[in-house]
């Protein structure tokens, strides 16, 4: 398990963290969210231990981080440079060395990977032939090459196309198969649903919201329902106790409003005066969570006790 | 360490087979070389294809026209066997001016002539006077005649001073005027030269030499050389000496400088002294530049591309900075090498006469290895902790023009060096870290005998600085690499020190 406790930095006069904590089961995809300037990439920094930080720790099995391997760790940073000049093959094999694998070896699993990523043919072709896309994926390999328990993707999707990231996230899914912990940030929160395990929302340094997918949802969640017909569902207005929100000629949304009124109780008479053809419960998107969450409350913790 | 090893190995290929690696190694000494022995080469070999025409305005009444020719047609020669030099008398018979002043001379001359018959005439008449007892009225003859001689002699004085005063003017008229002719034919370039003698020279010792290009010091030195060997050797003949004495007295001496060194005395030859510290602190001052650009710019380039973070998520600050300098600094040493072994093909084969050229040894060439090493680091933390301080490589490359003017200083200074290498400001630069392997490179060409105690001092300097250099380039590496498109300010960098 990785610890992360009452993590503090700050550059200058700007507090870039603010006592952030949080834990990494291992199998667990773990999603850094956030703006711009949050603090995503400065904890990402910290992990892997680039910064150091003003107060806090990391804990890995209970080990703190300055006592840990670097090359139990594999990352992927966000600012895509790689030295232009040099044949791909040789550079993944540097990187490999770096991290105690044999030239040998190394060599060996960049191919299985650049074989695996469909690039086995260039790799006698200079980094800076490859297009864009490519140079990403070769960078994941440098991420993972060495094997790392633990992997800290920033951003890994961003600016590839849907194939390639498909491509990556089945990459991504596997590591976790193996157990894995995976931590990545990312702006697209489609992406988050379909991958995280764990959510942490970081504005201006601080946590602003952390837990699990199905927890967060339930949290704000708005008890809410969509309801759809075939026939014209006009009758739903005369159902005490609920709210609409939204109204059209055959669908509708509306939260219970009532307060002795159960779920149960509304949905029986809803299916007695309307013939249903969908009836869902609304979950709100992340997406939706996360603009709320940033426009709202700056400052304001709504972390869960 | 095995990663330091490994960083260092990675910086060294990369840029061993670069083409800038290559062309500073090889390409960039040879064009130096060329650049700073060509103009000897040419000021020594050149003109001598053709005939130069040297003219000559000679003030006094002498053969120096013909000593002259005589002594240069001995001397030079070009390679066709004919004369390099030839003396032309400057004539100024078209000059109206002459021509008045020579009509004056010459009536004055005819003048003073028929009086001096006259004269002559009047006192053979006077002895016959004398000298017969039989001629009649003998004293009022000897009487009469004495009076004419009297005014006749009279009368020749004045003529003599006015036979002065033309010749006089004469010989002023012809020395302007041939000196307006001698400066015509200069400028059409005709003449290489012309040398103005004045009158008495033999014991005035003084000639003018007037030519367009007094700098070009080949032609008025082998003059001066000629003209010195022609009159002392008239004055020794007029003093009347025989012919084959002068030439023994005068057989010039050569003066071959020997300088003390290990293993002996050696030939001092001012070019091989000159060119060899000059070269030697070029190559000196190119090797340590060569890797330290490639230091500064492999710093700039993973910062300005990011490719440090991932470096550093592998790799210690500290492995990256010391893998980066010792693997390029493995590459200047190969460069160093490189030449190394270039020279002792040289001095093996003995091409150039390299091999009397005495610093061209095993003991210098560890010296140069030496200082190379020494300064290099150096140069090497300088250049990571500026690398790492500056964002953009323009902002950089400004701190860099200013460090290699500082470090080409020696070269300047190579004449100050030469001329006097034991003064106060050469030790004092000297002890200047920056300069230091510089000088020293210079100073141990110079002399022959081993400088312990210099060597001693300047390792000790160098090692020092080295120490605290490095030690401030690990700090502002650390934090500085990180920081981007942030440009520090001198007090930045100051709190920076004090603070980590």
């Amino acid at each position: 398990m990785l610890e992360v406790l009452n993590l503090s930095k700050s550059f200058d006069n700007t507090q870039a963290l603010d006592d952030v904590s949080f834990k990494v089961l291992p199998g667990d995809v773990f999603a850094l969210l956030g703006p711009n300037g949050a603090g995503k990439t400065t904890t990402m920094r910290l992990l892997m231990h680039i910064l150091k930080p003003d107060e806090g720790e990391i804990l890995y099995k209970k080990e703190p981080r300055s006592k840990l391997k670097r090359n139990l760790f594999g990352y992927l940073p966000e600012e895509r440079g790689l030295y232009q000049r040099a044949k791909v093959l040789d550079l993944l094999a540097y990187v490999g060395v770096l991290n105690r694998l044999s030239h040998h070896r190394a060599e060996i699993e960049a191919i299985r990977y650049l074989d695996k990523l469909g690039l086995v043919d260039y790799t006698q072709k200079k980094v800076g032939e490859l297009s864009k896309g490519m140079q990403q994926k070769i960078q994941f390999i440098i991420a993972m090459l060495h094997d790392p328990d633990i992997l800290i993707l920033d951003e890994p999707f961003a600016g590839l196309d849907p194939v390639n990231q498909m491509v990556l996230r089945d990459i991504v899914y596997e590591n976790k198969k193996e157990g894995k912990i995976i931590i990545l940030s990312t702006h697209q929160m489609s992406e988050v649903e379909i991958m995280a395990d764990h959510i942490l929302l970081l504005n201006q340094g601080r946590t602003i919201l952390e837990g699990t997918l199905e927890e967060i949802k339930s949290r704000f969640k708005e008890n809410a329902f969509y309801l759809e017909s075939e026939d014209n569902i006009a009758a739903i207005r005369d159902i005490k106790d609920i709210k609409i929100i939204e109204e059209h000629n055959q669908s509708c949304k509306f939260a219970i409003n009532g307060k002795d009124i159960t779920k149960d109780k509304v949905i029986q008479t809803i299916f007695q005066k309307i013939p249903v053809k969908k009836f869902i419960e609304v979950e709100p998107s992340l997406n939706e969570i996360f603009i709320k969450l940033v426009q709202n409350g700056t400052g304001k913790s709504s972390k869960k006790s | 360490m095995r990663n330091i090893f490994y960083i260092a190995q990675w910086e060294f290929s990369s840029r061993f087979k670069t083409r800038s690696f290559l062309f500073s190694t090889f390409i960039l000494p040879i064009l130096f070389s060329l650049l700073i022995t060509l103009p000897v080469y040419l000021i020594t070999y050149e003109d001598t294809v053709s005939t130069k025409l040297i003219g000559l305005i000679n003030n006094d009444d002498n053969d120096l026209l013909e000593k002259l020719q005589n002594h240069l047609n001995q001397n030079y020669k070009l390679d066709s066997g004919s004369p390099e030099y030839i003396i032309l008398p400057i004539s100024v018979e078209n000059s109206l001016l002459y021509k008045e002043a020579y009509d004056d001379f010459m009536t004055t001359t005819r003048q003073l002539d028929s009086l001096e018959v006259a004269y002559d005439d009047l006192k053979t008449l006077r002895e016959k006077y004398y000298r017969s007892g039989t001629i009649q009225n003998k004293q009022y003859l000897l009487k009469k005649s004495y009076d004419e001689l009297i005014r006749t002699r009279e009368f020749k004085d004045l003529v003599q001073l006015d036979f002065e005063y033309y010749k006089t003017h004469l010989d002023s008229i012809y020395n302007k005027e041939a000196r307006v002719a001698a400066d015509s034919l200069l400028i059409q370039n005709i003449l290489n030269a012309y040398l103005v003698i004045p009158k008495m020279v033999y014991r005035s010792s003084s000639i003018e030499y007037h030519s367009l290009k007094p700098g070009e010091l080949l032609d008025s030195e082998r003059m001066q050389k000629i003209l010195n060997e022609v009159i002392i050797q008239s004055r020794l003949q007029e003093a009347s000496v025989n012919t084959m004495q002068i030439s023994h007295w005068l057989k010039p001496v050569k003066l071959t400088r020997y300088q003390l060194r290990t293993g002996g005395s050696a030939e001092w030859d001012f070019y091989i002294e000159f060119y060899g510290a000059v070269i030697g602190v070029v190559l000196l001052f190119m090797a340590i530049f060569t890797s330290g650009q490639f230091l500064f710019s492999s710093v700039l380039q993973e910062k300005t591309n990011r490719v440090i973070e991932i470096l550093l998520s592998y790799a210690s600050s500290r492995q990256i900075m010391a893998g980066k300098i010792f693997g390029l600094g493995f590459l200047g040493l190969m460069q160093v090498l490189i030449w190394l072994s270039i020279t002792s093909i040289f001095v093996f084969f003995n091409l150039f006469q390299a091999g009397q050229i005495p610093y061209l040894n095993a003991e210098n060439a560890l010296y140069f290895l030496h200082y190379f090493s020494l300064g290099y680091l150096l140069y090497a933390a300088i250049f990571v902790a500026i690398g790492a301080i500056f964002s953009s490589e323009q902002e950089a490359q400004q701190v860099n023009i200013m460090l290699r003017t500082i470090a080409v200083l020696p070269v300047l200074l190579v004449f100050l060096f030469l001329k006097e290498p034991d003064s106060g400001i050469i030790t004092f630069l000297s002890y200047i870290p920056l300069l230091t392997p510089y000088f020293m490179i210079l100073k141990i060409a110079q002399y022959g005998i081993p400088l312990s105690t210099e060597i001693y001092i300047t390792s000790a300097i160098l090692i020092v600085s080295i120490i605290g250099m490095v030690f401030i380039a690990a700090k502002i590496f650390r934090i500085g690499i990180l920081m981007y498109g942030k440009k520090f300010t001198v007090r930045e960098v100051f709190l920076l020190l004090r603070s980590s």
